[in-house]
């Protein structure tokens, strides 16, 4: 029983997770998979199909492979974190998944659940291009106050560059992301105030053609 | 890569989209997908037995059987179904592997069964969860073992090949006495001998009868002094003969020299030769005496003649280290009641308790209960004590004395265990190793290919391109590396490659003068890459390091714990002997190694071949 696209758990559920709840506080050392048992069911496909631009079949895909590797239905930041690191065997994704995990968790509640996952998917997927571009700026703003400065913009892209692990050519410098960092704000920073703005990066993004084109480039990835 | 995140990767390369704002340089084209994956159902029926499931899982792995075109060789036109003859039981679990990326051992299988079912499907057996590995492992050793059996069996009934050297003829014979009639009858003839050595030993410390002008008995061994001589002379050069023989014919003569049983039979046969070799000189008689004492160790020979005494002294070697506590024990017990004794009857008259390692004798015989009653306390605090004492003794001895019986066996089969999940643990991290290894040379392989397709569309337009390969999945996995390295304008080479480079730099930079462009990096580029180098590797130093550690303190733990349960029975004064103090011999010489290869694997062999030191000298 859902309404107005809410994220309703069922009334049972609801008081399980409340037991489990008050068990953990009274016994905080209960680990992990106690939550486990709790299975968290999405609403149903037709409510997502009219909140994403996916069709029923790609939802469909995409519920089974999610079901796959997270069988109570929610997603917390270890798992992943653990998945996203099978893509990048060579260096260490856990920095770089962090902030992803910070994206995809708009209701800040520590987990993603499957409306989650395809919301966003939906926007970096089927979503115009402001969409994305303002999607990109909210991963990279990570205290979400609206600016990029430039600290937040070192930590990104430190952590980009640590998925590229230690055996690369040229030899990594530890200068590297620095530098970089320091092109993106001449780049992006307009009245050179140090931080970015929302309004300096789309405008600057939409000006530069290698931008726009790669931002459609995983369109067709579904 | 466990298949199960495949179907992730359409997140990951919408996250992807993260990169494209920062990357300066443009992206690389996305793979195509020729057909749109059409994800139907597949019915697959063996022997009756139907499984379904999506096509897409069985094409996770395009190099087996179900995930390549070889399932069209068993497509069923009139049932629109996949049939194989094969057992479903088994296959159950082969199309689990599919499922859910692990594959299981099913443990009520017969071994060599389901081996041929993962070789009818093309799966190889390395990719055995964890969970199973060892039990499949374990049960294709036996099996292995039982087939080499029965080929040795086979073998040994055979006529002995003719085209042996006489050296190796030689050696077969001495190890393995059944293969010739000659080797049997020396077989024979060195035991009968051994056992006359022995005897005539014994025999000739026996008093036999007075001489006629003396009033004293005198032993045989004097009265027919040269009938003993003789036969002694006799058995020496038996022995001597054969074991020169052995080490004429040994295949590694210092390995034959080092060995336990040449270093018996040289004990054996050097007092005579010393003997021969001293002047009936007063000085060094007593010597000669002593010497003669190790003519016993002849009786050791016989081990060669049975097995049994061999399985003895292996285990006895085995278990050193129980007894070796034992021992321990005892001794600080005797020590403390010595010295409780002694000054417990310091006061009493005529006390035979003189000092305290007179009293040790007394606090031995009356520990083991034996009681002799040359030494008894006459004060009571003595008496008090010293029943104490012959208590405590049947606690200390008879007590650990079963323990150590059964800590045999429970020992030896932990040892064994523990091993065999050692060497695992090697194979494991190798395959865990072997896999990204083979990751990285998958994406290297396929921008090479990249490169080559690019050049001959070039050359010879679009018919040669479409040649390739690649499942759609690898091709995107692939893809998404590539955006990486454009966005950060780094490429990804494998280790020894960029050893390589970091060399050259090196060399490049001491020769050559400084470019403006590095003079923004405060170090420069060789000391900068050999910094972030030299600074990861010595964070990999103390981290291999760490994991040498703990893998032997792991390894040392369970046996540990049977020690320390036997102390608290025992006396809690006692301090256990900590491990640390003997693994530190063994990681100085461990750190050499670290140090100067980065490569995982030698650092564990060596660790491996370390191990035996460390498990006999820990306690």
């Amino acid at each position: 029983v859902n309404n107005g696209g809410e994220k309703c758990i069922d009334p049972l559920q609801r008081a399980a997770i409340l037991q489990i709840d008050l068990h953990n506080q009274s016994h905080p050392e209960v680990e992990d998979g106690e939550l486990a048992t709790v299975c968290y069911r999405p609403e149903g496909l037709d409510s997502l199909v009219q909140k994403t631009s996916f069709s029923k079949k790609e939802l469909q895909v995409l519920y089974r492979g999610f079901k796959n590797e997270c069988p109570s239905g929610i997603v917390n930041e270890e798992t992943f974190k653990s998945i996203y690191s099978q893509f990048f065997p060579q260096g260490d994704s856990s920095m770089y998944a962090h902030f992803l995990f910070e994206a995809f968790d708009t209701h800040n509640n520590g987990s993603v659940s499957f409306e989650d996952f395809v919301i966003s998917l939906s926007i970096i997927l089927r979503g115009s291009i402001t969409d994305k571009l303002n999607w990109a700026f909210n991963l990279y703003d990570l205290n979400k106050d609206g600016c990029i400065t430039r600290e937040e913009m070192t930590d990104i892209m430190n952590s980009i560059y640590d998925m590229m692990g230690k055996y690369t050519y040229p030899c990594m410098r530890d200068s590297a992301p620095k530098e970089h960092v320091d092109n993106f704000f001449q780049k992006m920073d307009r009245n050179n105030d140090g931080v970015v703005t929302i309004d300096e990066f789309l405008e600057t993004c939409q000006k530069d053609e290698n931008i726009m084109q790669s931002m459609h480039m995983f369109d067709n990835v579904i | 890569m466990a298949a199960g995140v495949a179907a992730w990767l359409p997140f990951a390369r919408a996250a992807a989209i993260g990169w494209m704002p920062v990357a300066s340089t443009p992206m690389p084209t996305p793979p195509q997908d020729k057909r749109k994956a059409q994800d139907g159902l597949i019915i697959l029926n063996v022997s009756g037995t139907k499984f379904q499931t999506w096509r897409t899982t069985l094409e996770r792995y395009p190099d087996t059987l179900l995930g390549s075109t070889e399932r069209d060789f068993f497509f069923h036109e009139e049932t629109n179904e996949y049939f194989f003859d094969r057992d479903p039981d088994i296959f159950r679990h082969i199309l689990n592997f599919y499922r859910t990326g692990k594959l299981h051992y099913p443990r009520q299988e017969c071994i060599s069964a389901y081996d041929e079912e993962l070789a009818f499907f093309g799966i190889i057996p390395e990719i055995i969860g964890d969970c199973c590995y060892e039990e499949y492992k374990d049960r294709r050793r036996e099996n292995a073992e039982r087939l080499q059996d029965d080929e040795e069996m086979d073998m040994n009934n055979d006529v002995t090949p003719v085209n042996l050297t006489f050296r190796e003829y030689l050696w077969r014979a001495f190890e393995n006495p059944h293969t010739s009639t000659l080797a049997l009858v020396f077989y024979y003839v060195t035991g009968f001998f051994i056992a006359i050595s022995v005897m005539a030993n014994v025999v000739e410390t026996v008093p036999c009868g007075t001489l006629p002008n003396r009033s004293k008995e005198i032993s045989c061994g004097d009265r027919y002094a040269l009938a003993f001589f003789c036969l002694d002379t006799a058995c020496v050069m038996i022995f001597t003969v054969e074991y020169l023989l052995r080490l004429i014919a040994a295949p590694s003569r210092y390995k034959f020299m080092k060995s336990v049983m040449s270093v018996i039979d040289v004990v054996a046969i050097m007092p005579y030769y010393i003997g021969l070799v001293m002047t009936d000189n007063d000085q060094v008689s007593g010597a000669f005496v002593t010497l003669r004492v190790f003519r016993v160790f002849r009786i050791f020979k016989f081990s060669r003649h049975s097995a049994g005494l061999r399985i003895l002294g292996y285990t006895l070697k085995s278990c050193a280290s129980e007894l070796g506590f034992l021992l321990f024990s005892l001794t600080m017990a005797i020590i403390i009641f010595a010295t409780v004794m002694f000054y417990a009857e310091k006061g009493s008259s005529a006390s035979k308790f003189t000092s305290i390692p007179a009293a040790f004798w007394y606090t031995i015989v009356t520990m083991t209960t034996l009681g002799y009653g040359d030494m008894v306390p006459k004060t009571i605090v003595g008496k008090v004590f010293g029943s104490i004492c012959s208590l405590s003794g049947v606690l200390v001895i008879a007590l650990p004395v079963p323990v150590i019986v059964s800590n045999f066996s429970r020992i030896y089969h932990q040892s064994q265990r523990a091993e065999k999940r050692r060497a695992q643990r090697k194979t494991r991290l190798a395959r865990i190793r072997a896999a990204k290894i083979r990751g990285t040379n998958a994406y290297m392989r396929y921008k090479q290919n990249g490169l080559l397709i690019d050049s001959l569309e070039e050359e010879a337009g679009q018919a040669l391109v479409g040649k390739a390969a690649t499942p759609p999945f690898e091709s995107q996995h692939h893809h998404l590396l590539h955006c990486l390295e454009k966005t950060t304008n780094h490429e990804f080479v494998d280790e020894q490659t960029f050893q390589a480079n970091c060399m050259e730099i090196s060399v490049m930079n001491k020769s050559g003068s400084r470019t403006s462009s590095l003079s923004s990096s405060p170090h420069g580029l060789s000391s900068c890459c050999s910094r972030r180098h030299r600074k990861k590797s010595s964070f990999s130093l103390p981290s291999t390091n760490n994991q040498e550690l703990s893998t032997i303190q792991i390894r040392e733990r369970p046996v540990a714990n049977s020690r320390s349960s036997l102390n608290a029975k025992l006396d809690e004064t006692v301090p256990l002997k900590c491990d640390e103090p003997y693994i530190t011999p063994s990681m100085v010489s461990l750190s050499a190694p670290v140090v100067t290869s980065s490569d995982g694997d030698s650092s564990t062999t060596t660790a491996y071949s370390q191990s035996n030191i460390v498990r006999v000298s820990a306690l």
